[in-house]
């Protein structure tokens, strides 16, 4: 008996995570927050923590218009050109 | 030649054996599928003109694609006959609509599941059950396609329940969540006309659904009640009283709504949600001071369906509490809008 596989055969996508940073001293920080409640104000605390204890700098805030999509391709370029490293999380 | 059309898995030759080893892959819901051998995979293929390798529905996230065959070997593991194949393509090509939000309302703690309605005459032709029971188990056709759905959203998108689908809960409707909508005795023109369809055009719409709520109301005709898919009975207490769908929608909406002190009190209130309904442009219905459900009418979707006797209607609520998920609708078997 021959049976079809019914998963995705679709293009392979390169998921592997980017390399750590070597050290954290005077890097640019992004925020990305999903517009839930308390998002921005919980992300910016935790990005005053980088802030007080390796000297980064907050340099932008990068807002989702909806929680729950993906973040627009153009937003994580954009992100990804201005910052060194990008803060993010997911919760209610 | 598609790479999942190449992808052929030789099993021995007994049917038991076979159920076994579509477990042993992973590829089931829980409950035994049918064995997607070749000659079904086909015959499913048969109802769609496209070719097996075109892309219905694509992931936004994870980049994972539906092609007509994967749809094909799924239905069939499902269970489907080859004429409920357009409806299922249907509903991908709904739900890929970017507004449906496929991500989020696939993946999301909130439990949600596509609820299916298909409207129109190719829901009597396929034995589509619209009557008593039609959320329940005994027809084919409701219960392998919306089947279908959940094996695609596992097999092809990958969303697996504690990886990539969280629902805190889930919902029944994960298992299969597809209804006809009643066309015997509805005083109302149906869904698939109230969206625009040419005469003799079915559709399907998807929505992302939470769980389902029955709501009682043997006492009377009084029409104080939220409903989405109103039982008969309910119905034509409606149409006796000279309502419309947009009457109805318009009732409800007006009604379905919480004062703001109220919402603040539960920690439920949120002052951009108000600003939506009520700042740019608002509804003529919407009254100050309230929030309401939807920004217009036009946000309560209304049908029939269910058995004659019982006042039993029900009301699907959004699996989003906002606007991340908004229900679509496509022809069956046609293309009108193809892009």
């Amino acid at each position: 008996m021959q049976l079809y596989d019914p998963t995705s055969a679709g293009p392979e996508r390169n998921l592997s995570r980017a390399a750590a940073l070597a050290e954290l001293e005077g890097r640019t920080i992004g925020i990305l927050e999903n517009g839930k409640l308390n998002a921005a104000e919980m992300l910016g605390e935790v990005a005053s923590l980088f802030v007080a204890r390796h000297g980064c700098i907050i340099r932008a805030v990068y807002a989702k218009s909806n929680a729950s999509a993906p973040a627009p391709a153009e937003t994580l370029a954009r992100a990804a050109a201005e910052v060194d490293f990008l803060i993010t999380g997911l919760g209610d | 030649m598609p790479l999942d059309v190449q992808r052929i898995h030789d099993v021995p030759d007994d049917l038991l054996a076979a159920i076994d080893y579509c477990y042993a892959q992973g590829w089931t819901d829980g409950l035994p599928v049918i064995p997607p051998v070749v000659e079904r995979v086909q015959a499913m293929l048969a109802f769609e003109g496209r070719p097996p390798q075109a892309v219905i529905t694509s992931h936004p996230a994870t980049g994972l694609q539906l092609t007509v065959h994967a749809a094909a070997v799924n239905a069939v593991m499902a269970g489907c006959l080859p004429e409920y194949f357009p409806v299922l393509v249907a509903a991908f090509e709904a739900m890929d609509k970017p507004d449906f939000n496929f991500h989020g309302s696939t993946a999301s703690t909130g439990g949600s599941a596509p609820l299916l309605i298909v409207s129109g005459s190719y829901a009597d032709d396929i034995g589509m059950n619209a009557d008593v029971n039609l959320f329940g188990p005994g027809n084919r056709a409701n219960a392998t396609i919306g089947r279908a759905t959940r094996l695609i959203l596992r097999n092809v998108f990958q969303m697996i329940p504690g990886i990539s689908d969280k629902s805190t809960q889930g919902n029944p409707g994960k298992y299969s969540f597809c209804i006809a909508e009643r066309s015997r005795g509805n005083p109302w023109p149906l869904l698939c006309e109230a969206q625009g369809y040419p005469p003799g055009v079915s559709s399907v719409t998807a929505f992302a659904g939470g769980g389902f709520c029955n709501i009682e109301n043997h006492g009377g005709s009084t029409l104080g009640q939220s409903v989405v898919v109103l039982a008969p009975e309910h119905m034509h207490i409606l149409a006796a009283a000279g309502w419309t769908r947009h009457d109805t929608q318009s009732f409800l909406f007006a009604q379905a709504r919480r004062p703001v002190d109220g919402m603040r009190r539960v920690g439920k209130y949120r002052q951009s949600e108000y600003d939506k309904q009520h700042d740019a442009d608002p509804h003529a219905l919407l009254e100050p001071g309230f929030v309401h459900r939807g920004l217009a009418p036009d946000d309560i979707l209304i049908t029939m369906g269910g058995g004659d006797a019982g006042g039993h209607s029900c009301f699907i609520p959004s699996w989003s509490r906002g606007r991340l998920s908004l229900m679509q609708h496509k022809p069956i078997g046609v293309c009108i809008d193809c892009d």
